[in-house]
C-alpha cells in the first residue's frame, strides 16, 4: 500500500471514527441545547420539556416599544399602578427589562393538573427577587448545582371572613436564575426539569429530552416565522386545560390548535387572527358525545 | 555462480542432504485468501487513483455539496425546510436523501462501474496475463479485487454519509442523538449493498461480454422494473431485499414511487439479511468458477 492510499484510509476512518464518536455521545449523553442547531423558535425552548402540550412565546421588548403599543397608550390612557408595585417589589421594570417570555404548560400527570412555567430572559435584581420570595414563606434549595427558590403549597393560604385558614390544593412553585438575565418560575417539577435540560441538554436516551425534538409543536412554532409574540399547541382537551373541563370532545383523538392571534398587529400593524384546529379522527363515543344540560363544575 | 537473474528469489527449495532429487518438483501454490490479501494490497491503490475516482468523488461529492447548500438555506430561512406547505424535519430530509440518492442511485451505480469491471478492466488493458501467470489461484484475484472495491466504496461512501448526517439532521429542529440509531442502521445497510452490487456485477464482469451494459440494464432497468409489480418476480432482485433494511420511510416523489408504496413488500430483517448474504456468496462462488475456467483471449 503506498503512502498517498494509507493516508487516505487513514482520513477515511478517521472521519467515520469522529462522526460515530460524535454520534455516539448524541446518543447516549446527548448535546447541550444549540450544539448544531437550527431549530427555529427562541433558544429558550431547549428547556421546555417535550410533553408541553401548550407553548407561548412574546417579545415583550419589541411589543413594549412597538409603535401600535404607543398609539394605544395615547388613545386608551392606563394607570400602570401594578407595573410600578411589581417595579418597587421586585425591580423589574417591564418597558426595559424584560426582552423576551417563554411560557409553556405541561399535563402534570402525578396530579392530573397542568403544570405551567414562564421563562424570562431580561434584567434581573436576583437578590430583590429572591428576598421578596422569602418574604412570602418561600425557602431555598439547590437542584443539580442551581439555586432554587421553593415555595410549597402550605404557602398559598387563604383566610375567608371567618378567620379560618384554607390551604389552596397547588402544586408547588418555584424560581430558579439558570443562567445570568435568564429567570425561570413555575411548577417546581417543571424548573427542575428545565434545569435538567440546561445541564446536559437533549438526552432522550435517559428520558430527559425538551420540546425542540417534538416535531409536532416545533413545526408548528416554525411556522410562526417572525412574529412578536404566539402561542402553540397540541393535545387533548384535558392535556390543554389546567383543570378538568366541564366538556370533554367526544373521543380520544387529539386535536392541535395554532393560534397566532397574538400577532395581532404588534410589528405588521394589521391584526391577523387565525386558528387552525383539526377536528378529532376517530369516530364520537356515543356516550360522551353530547356536552351535559348543566356544566357539572357549576361555573360555566 | 548462480545462473538465477539478479532480484530472483531462490524457489528452490533445500532438500537435506541425501534426499534423492527429483528433476521435476511440483510448485507449492500458495492458499486463496493470502493471495487475495496480495492482490487486495495491491489494487487499492490502484483503484483509488485510478480514473474512475475522479467519477466517483463528483457521485459522492454531490450529496455533501447539496448538504452544504440545504444547511445554508436553512440557516438563511428561519421557517425551515417546507414541502407543500408543511415544514420537514432534518431527519426526514437526510430519510430522503438516502433513499433517493444513495440506495436508488449510488449504491448500484458503484456496483455497475466498479463491480463489472474487475477482471474486464485488466481484460482490457491486457494486463490479466501478468496476474494469471503469477503462482496462485485465478480465483484469488478475483477476491482480492473484489475485497478492494468494498474497502474503496465503503471508505469513500460512509464518510460521505456522515458528512451529509451531520449537515442536515440538525436543520429543522432535529436531534442528532435521536436520529443516530438510523444512521448507523444506514451505514450497515450501505456496506451490505455496495456488497450484494459488487459481487452480483462481478459475476457479470466475469461472465458476459459486454457486463457494462447488462449491468446497467439490471441496475436501473431490471430491478426497479420488477420492484413495480406484484408476484414473487421481485425476489430476484438486489433492491427488494435491500429496501428492507432502510429504516427510512419511502418517499412519494413520483407515480413510481407511489407504485412503488403500493407493492412495497417489506420481507424481515433477517430473511433480507441472509437472502443478501446468499447472492454475495453464490455470486462470488460463480465469479471465481468463472474466473478459474475461462480463457481469457487477449485481442491484439
Amino acid at each position: 500500500m503506498t503512502t498517498k492510499t494509507r493516508y487516505f484510509v487513514v482520513i477515511s476512518l478517521l472521519v467515520l471514527g469522529v462522526g460515530f464518536g460524535t454520534g455516539l455521545v448524541a446518543y447516549y449523553v446527548g448535546f447541550p441545547a444549540g450544539a448544531f442547531a437550527s431549530r427555529g423558535g427562541p433558544a429558550d425552548l431547549g428547556f421546555v420539556p417535550r410533553n408541553a402540550s401548550v407553548i407561548a412565546f412574546a417579545n415583550v421588548h419589541e411589543i413594549m416599544t412597538s409603535e401600535l403599543r404607543q398609539k394605544m397608550r395615547r388613545a386608551i390612557p392606563i394607570q400602570e399602578n401594578g407595573q410600578q408595585e411589581l417595579q418597587e417589589q421586585t425591580g423589574i421594570n417591564l418597558e426595559t427589562d424584560i426582552d423576551t417570555i417563554v411560557a409553556c404548560m405541561s399535563p402534570d400527570v402525578a396530579t392530573s393538573k397542568g403544570a405551567g412555567m414562564v421563562l424570562a430572559r431580561g434584567r434581573f435584581d436576583e437578590t430583590k427577587i429572591e428576598a421578596l420570595m422569602r418574604e412570602h414563606g418561600a425557602h431555598v434549595e439547590t437542584y443539580n448545582g442551581k439555586r432554587l427558590v421553593v415555595a410549597d403549597p402550605k404557602d398559598f393560604v387563604d383566610k375567608d371572613a371567618t378567620g379560618d385558614v384554607t390551604a389552596h390544593p397547588h402544586s408547588s412553585l418555584s424560581l430558579s436564575f439558570m443562567e445570568p438575565g435568564l429567570a425561570a418560575i413555575g411548577s417546581t417539577a417543571l424548573i427542575k426539569s428545565a434545569i435538567d435540560l440546561h445541564k446536559s441538554g437533549n438526552n432522550p436516551q435517559a428520558g430527559l429530552e425538551s420540546v425542540t425534538g417534538n416535531d409536532e409543536l416545533m413545526n408548528l412554532v416554525r411556522s410562526m416565522d417572525s412574529a412578536n409574540a404566539w402561542a402553540v399547541g397540541s393535545g387533548t382537551a384535558r392535556e390543554l386545560t389546567p383543570r378538568k373541563p366541564c366538556f370533554e370532545p367526544p373521543s380520544a383523538a387529539t386535536f392541535d390548535a395554532a393560534a397566532h392571534a397574538i400577532e395581532a398587529g404588534m410589528t405588521t400593524v394589521v391584526p391577523r387572527i387565525a386558528s387552525d384546529v383539526t377536528m378529532p379522527s376517530a369516530s364520537p363515543d356515543e356516550s360522551s358525545s353530547a356536552p351535559p344540560f348543566s356544566a357539572p363544575c357549576g361555573d360555566c | 555462480m548462480s545462473d538465477r537473474a539478479p532480484g530472483m528469489p531462490d524457489v528452490a527449495p533445500r532438500l537435506p542432504q541425501g534426499t534423492p532429487r527429483t528433476s521435476h518438483l511440483a510448485p507449492q501454490v500458495p492458499s486463496v485468501w493470502p493471495s487475495a490479501m496480495r492482490i487486495f494490497d495491491l489494487s487499492l491503490g490502484q483503484m483509488l487513483w485510478s480514473r474512475r475516482s475522479v467519477f466517483l468523488g463528483l457521485l459522492l461529492g454531490g450529496p455533501v455539496i447539496l448538504a452544504v447548500i440545504l444547511r445554508i438555506v436553512d440557516s438563511l430561512h428561519s421557517s425551515g425546510f417546507r414541502v407543500n406547505g408543511a415544514a420537514v424535519g432534518g431527519s426526514a430530509i437526510f430519510g430522503m436523501m438516502i433513499w433517493l440518492l444513495f440506495i436508488r442511485f449510488i449504491v448500484p451505480v458503484l456496483g455497475v462501474f466498479y463491480g463489472t469491471a474487475l477482471i474486464a478492466d485488466e481484460v482490457e488493458d491486457k494486463t490479466i496475463t501478468y496476474l494469471f501467470t503469477r503462482p496462485i489461484p485465478r480465483r484469488a484475484v478475483l477476491f482480492g479485487k473484489y475485497f478492494a472495491y468494498l474497502a474503496c466504496t465503503v471508505l469513500l461512501v460512509l464518510p460521505s454519509v456522515m458528512l451529509v448526517f451531520f449537515l442536515i439532521v440538525p436543520t429543522g429542529g432535529g436531534s442528532i442523538g435521536a436520529a443516530f440509531p438510523s444512521l448507523a442502521a444506514d451505514l450497515g445497510m450501505l456496506v451490505v449493498g455496495l456488497a450484494a452490487y459488487g459481487a452480483v456485477f462481478a459475476l457479470v464482469g466475469t461472465r458476459l461480454k459486454r457486463p457494462l451494459v447488462v449491468g446497467l440494464v439490471f441496475a436501473f432497468g431490471w430491478e426497479p422494473a420488477v420492484l413495480l409489480f406484484p408476484g414473487y418476480l421481485k425476489r430476484l432482485s438486489v433492491a427488494y431485499y435491500l429496501q428492507a433494511l432502510v429504516t427510512h420511510e419511502m418517499p412519494q416523489d413520483s407515480a413510481v414511487s407511489v407504485l412503488l408504496q403500493i407493492f412495497h413488500e417489506v420481507p424481515s430483517v433477517t430473511v433480507s439479511l441472509v437472502a443478501l448474504g446468499g447472492i454475495v456468496a453464490v455470486a462470488l462462488w460463480l465469479a471465481g468458477r468463472a474466473v478459474e475456467q475461462r480463457e481469457y483471449i487477449l485481442e491484439q
